[in-house]
């Protein structure tokens, strides 16, 4: 199953599914990642982790932890 | 005294997600003379302001945290959103006015949906209209009105504009409660999050695409509206939405890079430190001489002896010791303004994110500590910040060991003690030394607080470091200004009260009972009786008797009572400790070579009962290490007992770092004797 958290650099892809184990799905969801919304990892930081998504016109910084309950496609 | 208002005048709320212009918005409705109130929980203060001084509304205006959702993700946001509801000081808004960033249209009506459903009274404000103007987008008004049933208000920032059509819908919307009635909202329930999270955002998505459009080009007939009347077409508008500023993302390539960005990150952390102390450094001492030339004219003209010493020594003493931080604090706040109003801090706080959270902190941790290094009270109000409350306390329980401000002086005498006139350079390697061994100390102490922190920080929450990361933009000098003017207030506010009562209380125990001093004044300047009096004074005083108290308990550190009295006295601000150790060495010379004289005196200090030498390397490296290590800061105390809710951490701040400092400092000083350095 393919995260955000195992996007490569400028990989553009559609958002399919959000996994609710996360315990940190909830805010995830509010801030606008949700299912058929298209994100691009646009960086990552300097020691690998956080990564900035793109999503609905604006930057995301997040934790890989985090990012991998964003089930992508 | 709020409550008192509210009850007459209606009061309204101002709600927005993070980065929505909101802190613009306050300041553009808000009159100047601000009070704060306590937002619960969080000991957060919000400011009020009352719209009547500025507009001629009569209604007070409240701020409040930043939110994304009405739906709490931390016990922590759900103090915040239910104050929303009903704020125990002030009771429930009557309107609430509710910013979205115009460019940020469907992630934040979300919020926007949520108060709506929740039956409050919403104005919505539209800012940043300018960055969408610039992609050839605009919001129409009235649809959104339509869609939404609220009134929709755009305003720019910049140039106030739209300021008065909002006052005169604030009015309306008052009018109609006059009529109407109170709105009752309901707090904002869900049976499934997820579900109904994407249900509103499917909402959300059919109401961007009715009232997005493209800016008619002149001369062409505008189709899009057309369309957009007739419901037809769509996505095309929010695709060309959904792309973020190209600049943006051409910087951050630079300044998250593996290796660039690092670079640029140490760069600007090396340039707010030399900011912090080169900068501030001759307005540091112009404040410290202006606070000793009025404590000797007031010695010189009140004659009373006790009065002049309590005006002097006590109140304008006192005074000096609080202000002498301002102009580092300022230029602290300055900087740190610059970074954030111009985007940088959030990519600081991601690129730290990754080390910080080994030890149990947080990529947020990253402003507070930096701010610790000029003084621990503005960096615990920063701490506010970080959204996880175990993160946020073990911060605030660290923030002590980051080396402040008030340290430079005391390591500056002792240094001074340890290296040869000859060589001044040297002394520039021991204080860096100093910083590196601090920085490695606090972050293997904080490793360690967060190995036990089930015992000493007693907060659970679950570790997230999800962060906007705003658009570059050139900072606005206004909004700097003002921000650094209301943070120095706090720490003036926070920390003058605690120094100056203090400060009276060393005062009272090192001047007592002794009162006045007859001393032997043939051949000796006014100057110089002034200063053998105090040394007297001291000599017998209450604090001399708590300092032959406690001999024992510092002389395994290799001390004396008159070392012992002066870290007792430095607890009021840690550099007290060097007009400490003048005073009670008897230093008699003017101001101007204090130091140099307060050396020789120290030299030739010896422990009463043997004859030994007082000071020698071994003992001047062992206070320099509890210098690292101990809490003697009582405004620090006093401000962690009120960011941290209860005196559980500040107690276990003091009693640790303490007993750590006395740890060290016994190993350091007895081990360097055993290597014969003594």
């Amino acid at each position: 199953m393919k995260t955000a958290a195992n996007l490569k650099f400028g990989e553009k892809v559609k958002i399919n599914e959000i996994d609710i184990s996360n315990p940190s799905h909830q805010r995830i969801l509010e801030i606008g990642f949700t299912p058929g919304q298209e994100i691009e990892l646009v960086n990552i930081s300097a020691f690998n982790d956080p990564i900035a998504l793109s999503i609905r016109g604006t930057l995301i910084a997040i934790r890989k932890k985090e990012a991998d309950c964003i089930i992508v496609s | 005294m709020i409550s008192n208002v509210i009850e007459e005048t209606p009061l309204i709320s101002l709600v927005g997600p993070p980065n929505s212009g909101k802190t613009t918005l306050f300041n553009l409705l808000s009159g100047k003379n601000l009070k704060t109130v306590n937002y619960p929980g969080s000991t957060v203060e919000y400011s009020t302001g009352k719209i009547i001084d500025k507009y001629g509304v009569n209604a007070v205006l409240i701020d409040s945290p930043g939110i994304v959702s009405l739906i709490p993700n931390s016990p922590d946001e759900a103090v915040s959103v239910d104050s929303l509801y009903s704020h125990p000081g002030v009771g429930s808004p009557h309107l609430i006015i509710n910013t979205i960033d115009a460019s940020q249209l469907s992630r934040h009506l979300l919020l926007a949906l949520q108060l709506i459903d929740s039956g409050f009274k919403v104005i919505i404000v539209l800012t940043m209209n300018d960055i969408l103007y610039k992609k050839q987008l605009e919001i129409l008004q009235n649809e959104l009105s339509d869609e939404l049933k609220c009134d929709v208000v755009k305003i720019d920032g910049k140039s106030g504009k739209g300021i008065d059509n909002l006052i005169r819908i604030i009015d309306q919307n008052l009018n109609e409660i006059n009529i109407l009635g109170k709105p009752k909202p309901k707090a904002y329930k869900l049976d499934s999050n997820k579900r109904k999270l994407i249900d509103s955002y499917n909402r959300i998505e059919h109401i961007v695409n009715d009232v997005l459009q493209d800016i008619p080009q002149s001369g062409k007939i505008n189709l899009s509206k057309a369309n957009k009347q007739l419901k037809i077409l769509g996505t095309h508008y929010v695709g060309k939405n959904n792309r973020p500023d190209e600049l943006t993302l051409k910087i951050d390539r630079i300044l998250l890079h593996k290796f660039w960005g690092l670079f640029v990150f140490v760069l600007i952390m090396g340039f707010t430190f030399t900011s912090i102390f080169w900068l501030a450094d001759p307005l540091m001492s112009l404040v410290d001489n202006l606070f000793s030339f009025l404590a000797q004219l007031a010695a010189i003209t009140i004659d009373d002896g006790w009065l002049a010493s309590l005006i002097s020594d006590g109140v304008i003493s006192g005074l000096g010791s609080v202000l002498v931080f301002v102009p580092q604090i300022i230029i602290l706040f300055l900087i740190l303004g610059v970074l954030e109003d111009s985007g940088y801090l959030a990519r600081g706080a991601m690129l730290i994110d990754k080390p910080l959270s080994k030890i149990g902190l947080n990529g947020r941790s990253f402003v507070p500590m930096l701010s610790g290094f000029a003084c621990a009270i503005p960096a615990m109000l920063a701490a506010r910040a970080i959204p996880n409350r175990r993160e946020r306390l073990l911060t605030i329980f660290i923030l002590p060991l980051m080396s402040c401000s008030a340290r430079l002086p005391v390591y500056a005498l002792l240094i001074a003690f340890l290296i040869p006139l000859d060589k001044p350079w040297i002394g520039g390697f021991i204080l860096a030394g100093i910083y590196i061994f601090s920085i490695i100390s606090s972050i293997i102490v904080a490793s360690i607080i967060n190995k036990f922190r089930k015992k000493i920080i007693n907060a659970e929450d679950n570790s997230s470091f999800i962060l906007e990361l705003p658009t570059y933009k050139l900072p606005k000098p206004g909004s700097i200004l003002r921000n650094t003017y209301s943070s120095t207030k706090q720490y003036i506010l926070k920390a003058g009260p605690v120094i100056l009562a203090f400060s009276l209380i060393i005062w009272l125990i090192t001047y007592f009972p002794a009162g006045d001093q007859k001393i032997e004044r043939t051949g000796l300047a006014k100057e110089q009786v002034v200063q053998l009096e105090k040394s007297q004074q001291l000599e017998n005083s209450y604090a001399a008797h708590i300092g032959k108290v406690i001999q024992p308990i510092v002389e395994p550190l290799g001390f004396d009572w008159r070392i012992g009295v002066s870290l007792i006295t430095a607890f009021v601000a840690r550099e007290v400790f060097v007009s400490s150790m003048a005073l009670i060495f008897k230093v008699t010379d003017s101001s101007d070579n204090l130091q140099s004289s307060l050396l020789d005196s120290m030299r030739s200090a010896q422990i009463e009962s043997s004859g030994k030498k007082l000071f020698t390397p071994s003992t001047i490296l062992g206070l320099i290490i509890f210098f690292v290590f101990a809490l003697q800061c009582m405004s620090t105390v006093a401000v962690s007992r009120k960011e941290t809710g209860s005196w559980r951490i500040p107690a276990l701040q003091l009693v640790i770092f303490t007993s750590l400092a006395y740890m060290m400092t016994f190993i350091t000083v007895n081990g360097l004797k055993l290597l014969g350095l003594g």
